[in-house]
């Protein structure tokens, strides 16, 4: 298994991009559940779902985040004690892109409240990665292996 | 929708993942034991340790550690089990990655990972761990077990 597993990273690095993105769907929330704003918290999901698929495809180490990390962070830090797999960081990413592209198309469909409720569901998985180091692929990627949802790893 | 409604949302919202962080921190990596344990079947599990095929399980016991590849928090209890393995010499640490043995997954009922067996000289289930398991509760579960 290890021999397979690609090259490790830090792992501040993703849960420093779990915060940014926790803040934002925060905001998202918030917009979406006014009318008069609503229209903008649909182009902040939008805009957030575009970053969650960078990271789903390209991996959190090249998300616009993971690059502000290496270049602005992690210098100021002390050198991680150790490097972690990206892949289950990646795999946080597809379910964000999932729950907000839900969020997207229920929005377009008419349903009130849809951009509300998908930056809701998304913010608390990234508010507890990002606060409590919770790790989405630890929690539910066999779960939803086994009932046949996912074929095959992220 | 009126601004303190609004705000109210949003901070019950922060509230609301701050008690399920919080319970869920106090709650992952408990030992719990397990009563009338099944015989694991080491032939079944395909087990490999430094690439070679695991025929035997740990002189008196084994920490049989169930992983996925999108999993952060197996590689730090991997870690952890393989000091524990270098610290007491009946005690053996066993990977096996589910991601593609499914199988196991179900026989064993594993939805998180890592999911931990401690298992008895003979292969037959003593403790199971959801979860990181927390060192001090590994600790008291192996001097149970004599494990020194």
């Amino acid at each position: 298994m290890s021999n397979s597993a690609p090259a490790g990273i830090d792992p501040r690095g993703p849960r420093f991009g779990a915060t940014i993105t926790s803040f934002l769907l925060l905001v998202t929330v918030f917009l979406g559940l006014g009318s008069d704003t609503q229209q903008a918290a649909f182009f902040f999901l939008i805009f957030i779902a575009s970053l969650f698929g960078i990271g789903a495809l390209l991996g959190t180490a090249r998300h616009p985040y993971g690059i502000i990390f290496k270049a602005f962070v992690r210098p100021r830090l002390s050198a991680p004690t150790e490097l972690e797999d990206p892949r289950p960081p990646q795999f946080a990413q597809s379910v964000g892109l999932l729950v907000t592209l839900i969020g997207i198309v229920l929005a377009l469909l008419g349903v009130e409240y849809a951009v509300a409720f998908a930056a809701g569901a998304a913010f608390i998985a990234a508010f507890l990665n990002a606060a409590f180091a919770y790790c989405l692929g630890c929690q539910i990627y066999l779960g939803l292996k086994r009932v046949g949802l996912i074929k095959n790893a992220a | 929708m009126p601004f303190e409604i609004k705000l109210t949302i949003v901070l019950s919202l922060v509230l609301i993942a701050s008690l399920a962080g919080w319970y869920w921190k106090a709650h992952t990596g408990k030992v719990k034991l397990i009563k009338r344990g099944e015989l694991v079947d080491l032939s079944k599990l395909d087990a490999y340790k430094n690439g070679k095929k695991v025929t035997r399980f740990g002189k008196k016991v084994t920490l049989l550690q169930f992983s996925t590849e999108v999993c952060s928090q197996c590689k730090q209890t991997a870690k952890a089990f393989g000091e524990l393995e270098q610290q007491h010499s009946d005690l053996l640490h066993l990977e096996v990655d589910l991601t593609n043995r499914l199988d196991l997954a179900a026989h064993f009922g594993v939805l998180q990972t890592p999911t931990t067996l401690v298992l008895g000289s003979n292969g037959k289930v003593l403790a199971r761990v959801g979860g990181a398991p927390k060192p001090q509760e590994i600790q008291l579960e192996l001097e149970k077990l004599d494990i020194k």
